[in-house]
């Protein structure tokens, strides 16, 4: 039984990150080799910053910590940022990896049990988030060990801590995750129910982050900071509040050489193999009914369909497939839950602090946002526009997306420019309404114009296309189209992080230029900036298309 | 109809042309049976006609247009459908079909009357309003049979048609088939059923290594291997080397 689960969890890590695919054409067919080389180049400079700038903060930390008698401050950031960034993302992928991949129709009808199969499943999740931790925890926990000259005991804690810290956050996702589906599999209209119930989630996630946060200390920067460093048990109080075993985690490592140390080590392995065990439970009792469920086709009822074969009218092909780009993407919750996400929480979150709050302090106010000049909030809300057209990843995994389907719309009789433009338009559909819809609310509760709100979303528009033309080029360069989990099309796809990468950087270039204008009292250029960026943007996009398209759909 | 001269392509990292020097004529008005063992060519071969992969060597030239130059022409000739239907398992039949019908030019009034006509034929008028991935996979294969047909081409290429279809569907399909062709069509199919091929094809052509082996109609395959009154099962056998197995 032993072998079988190894066996299954090797298959299933395997199949997820492709390692035979990668040893196939890098190794024996000696295929795309400066692929890995790419990567690795591009993403070293990044682990680079990353792991320096741990480095130093968590020097400060501990010189920080030290002076309120709290060293060890560093070594609890770091495990309750792993712990909330598991719990967070690790639905997602959990969501993802247990009801929305192709593989659970091979691995169903084999002689295994549905625990097994959740919990391999769940240790190719865990594995994903073990390596992003020890990116994270590795260089913290090494500086912290240099300074505090640190013994045998914080090492073996280390090893303890590492293993079970990722457990608990991504049981709980696993638990929340299986209860939504559950709930959702019973309903006709899971897909819809699936992709609200997780915006929801979310939502309740950070609302909850957030009522944690302000019952720190209210509304009063000064006695958060009292709270988090001015008492010797502030801070302890204050994460335990958030996540406890972060806590635990923290002084385990801190106190390896006491009592207290073992003892907040043992809690932490035991609240784990408790998760676990829960784990184990769930895999048993619920995961196999809501999976069923899912996989479930409801059958035609041929209810009043006859209606719909009224005459229909002709539409435009570019129209066509743009509802097309629009339907796929919005209809599947793997891509819509992480596409979508953003326009909801990025409001939600600028929203949040006006409840439960006086209005005079709230972070609005701060920055003076509903006092700015016309011409600034049009160009800010137009670079919103830009950023979340990357963050989105809609035009940059478009054709990837496709997926196994791609064969469709590579076998009618479309041109490659008309298809982009088509793709470009249904990604912005998406964009515009997904901007709008958090724009509004805040322009309202700010006492924004309408004629600057519409300036902005008009110069948005514009300059999210011509980026969002961009991407999707990138994206036909080399597309993933070898996917069983629709998520992998969008979140392990490198030109999604391109999309995203691209639109932060257009996004602070034109906001480093407005911010010139703000300075030098030159408001009046900013649409025309803007306007210029986004046809300069739009005309060499064109080009490439002419250029590269044509060769590119050809090779695919 | 079809015309490929000299089509060769070789798969990246292969050592051997997957379609090698390939010469092939599919005329006007006929059924055309593609046949040949597994790993043969065939659905290369039919990718490369329908714009999916892309020849190394060679021309392809469907309906007068050379797929090379005049790719939406060419394609705009042909209907087809591929051996494993992967549709968009999130949009309903009908949707589908809309998409296929608007690519297509196909006018709402033509539309509903040929949906019409095939829906119901293939009892898929109460589904058609379903999400795809609750049909079977003789439902899409149906649902990609009526969309290929949708703008009545006058090239109508399937790969594999008969696979996983119930002997009703397999009947509705070679009526479709014939029907076609008698419309003025052209259907060029590939397929490992050598009782259909020998039945409903005019010509057959058999592929075998990724090179034309036979073509011609049956008379004309029995007269050149000399076998008098073989049935293709045997041709078949005898032309791609497989014969031995009789014997073992």
């Amino acid at each position: 039984m032993k072998n079988r689960l190894w066996t299954l969890y090797r298959t299933l890590l395997n199949n997820h990150y492709g390692f035979s695919a990668a040893k196939f054409y890098y190794i024996k067919k000696r295929q795309r080799t400066w692929e890995p080389l790419v990567i690795v180049a591009g993403l070293t400079p990044a682990v680079v910053m990353g792991i320096v700038f741990i480095w130093n903060l968590t020097e400060q930390l501990f010189i920080g910590g030290l002076a309120f008698g709290q060293p060890h401050l560093a070594l609890l950031n770091g495990a309750l940022l792993v712990s909330l960034a598991g719990l967070f993302f690790g639905f997602f992928s959990v969501l993802s990896a247990f009801y929305f991949s192709t593989d659970l129709e091979v691995l169903l009808p084999l002689p295994l049990k549905s625990w097994e199969i959740l919990t391999a499943k769940f240790a190719v999740v865990l594995t994903g988030q073990y390596a992003i931790n020890l990116l994270i925890l590795l260089p913290l926990w090494l500086r912290y060990g240099l300074l505090a000259g640190v013994g045998l005991g914080y090492i073996v804690s280390a090893v303890v801590v590492f293993l079970a810290l990722p457990v608990v956050p991504l049981v709980l996702a696993s638990i929340l995750a299986v209860l939504l589906m559950r709930l959702v599999n019973i309903s006709r209209h899971k897909d819809r129910l699936a992709l609200v119930g997780g915006f929801l989630l979310v939502i309740v996630l950070v609302g909850f982050q957030f009522w944690l946060q302000s019952s720190l200390g209210g509304d009063d920067p000064e006695l958060v900071m009292e709270q988090l460093l001015g008492r010797a048990d502030g801070i302890i109080k204050a994460a335990g509040r958030v996540f406890p075993p972060s806590v635990w985690a923290a002084q385990a490592m801190a106190y390896a050489h006491t009592w207290q140390g073992w003892l907040n080590l043992l809690y932490v392995a035991a609240l784990s193999a408790l998760a676990l065990f829960l784990l184990y439970l769930l895999g048993e009792k619920v995961f196999l009914q809501g999976l069923l469920a899912g996989l479930e086709g409801s059958r035609g009822t041929g209810r009043a369909r006859q209606v719909e074969l009224a005459e229909e009218r002709a539409r435009a092909p570019l129209m066509t497939v743009a509802s097309l780009e629009w339907k796929l993407f919005v209809r599947d919750p793997g891509f819509a839950l992480n596409g979508l996400i953003g326009y909801v929480l990025l409001p939600a979150m600028a929203l949040l602090p006006l409840f439960g709050q006086k209005l005079q302090n709230n972070p609005f106010e701060l920055l003076a946002l509903d006092q700015l000049h016309p011409l600034v909030v049009a160009g800010g809300l137009a670079l919103y526009f830009l950023f979340m057209t990357g963050m989105s990843m809609i035009p940059a995994t478009t054709f990837s997306r496709e997926g196994r389907y791609l064969w469709i719309i590579r076998s009618l009789p479309l041109d490659i420019e008309q298809i982009i433009g088509a793709k470009v338009l249904g990604s912005q559909g998406v964009n515009t309404i997904g901007c709008l819809v958090g724009i509004i609310p805040v322009a309202y509760l700010m006492g924004w114009g309408v004629g600057e709100v519409v300036l902005g979303a008009v110069l948005g528009v514009l300059l999210a296309s011509a980026l969002a033309g961009f991407l999707v080029l990138f994206d036909l360069r080399k597309p993933m189209l070898d996917w069983v989990n629709p998520l992998k099309a969008v979140k392990s796809n490198l030109n999604a992080l391109v999309g995203m990468i691209l639109g932060l950087a257009f996004g602070f270039a034109l906001g480093f230029l407005l911010y010139g204008n703000v300075q030098t009292g030159t408001l009046w250029l900013i649409p025309l900036e803007l306007l210029a960026a986004a046809l300069a943007l739009g005309a060499l996009v064109r080009v490439l298309i002419r250029r590269w398209a044509p060769q590119l759909w050809a090779r695919i | 109809m079809l015309k490929l001269e000299g089509v060769t392509k070789r798969y990246k990292g292969a050592s051997v042309n997957a379609v090698d020097n390939l010469h092939l004529e599919v005329r006007p008005g006929e059924i055309f049976g593609f046949l040949g063992p597994n790993g043969a060519g065939k659905t290369t071969t039919i990718k490369m006609v329908v714009g999916l992969l892309a020849a190394d060597r060679g021309k392809i030239v469907v309906n007068g247009r050379d797929l090379a130059a005049d790719p939406l022409g060419a394609k705009r000739s042909i209907g087809f459908v591929p051996d494993n239907p992967n549709l968009y398992p999130r949009l309903t039949g009908l949707e589908y079909l809309n998409l296929i019908g608007d690519v297509y030019g196909v006018d709402g009034a033509t539309r509903k009357r040929r949906l019409d006509y095939y829906l119901q034929m293939f009892e898929l008028t109460s589904a058609v309003g379903d999400l795809i991935q609750s049909y079977s996979r003789g439902m899409q294969q149906k649902l990609a049979l009526t969309g290929a047909l949708l703008h009545q081409p006058p090239l109508f290429i399937l790969d594999e048609p008969m696979v996983g279809l119930d002997p009703r569907s397999a009947h509705l399909f070679k009526r479709v088939m014939q029907e076609h062709v008698n419309q003025g069509n052209t259907v060029f199919f590939s397929t490992h059923i050598l009782e259909v091929a020998e039945n409903l094809c005019h010509r057959v052509g058999i592929i075998n290594k990724g090179q034309l082996i036979a073509c011609g109609t049956m008379d004309e395959l029995r007269q050149a291997s000399g076998q008098a009154g073989s049935n293709l099962e045997k041709l078949f056998l005898e032309l791609t080397d497989a014969g031995g197995i009789d014997e073992e």
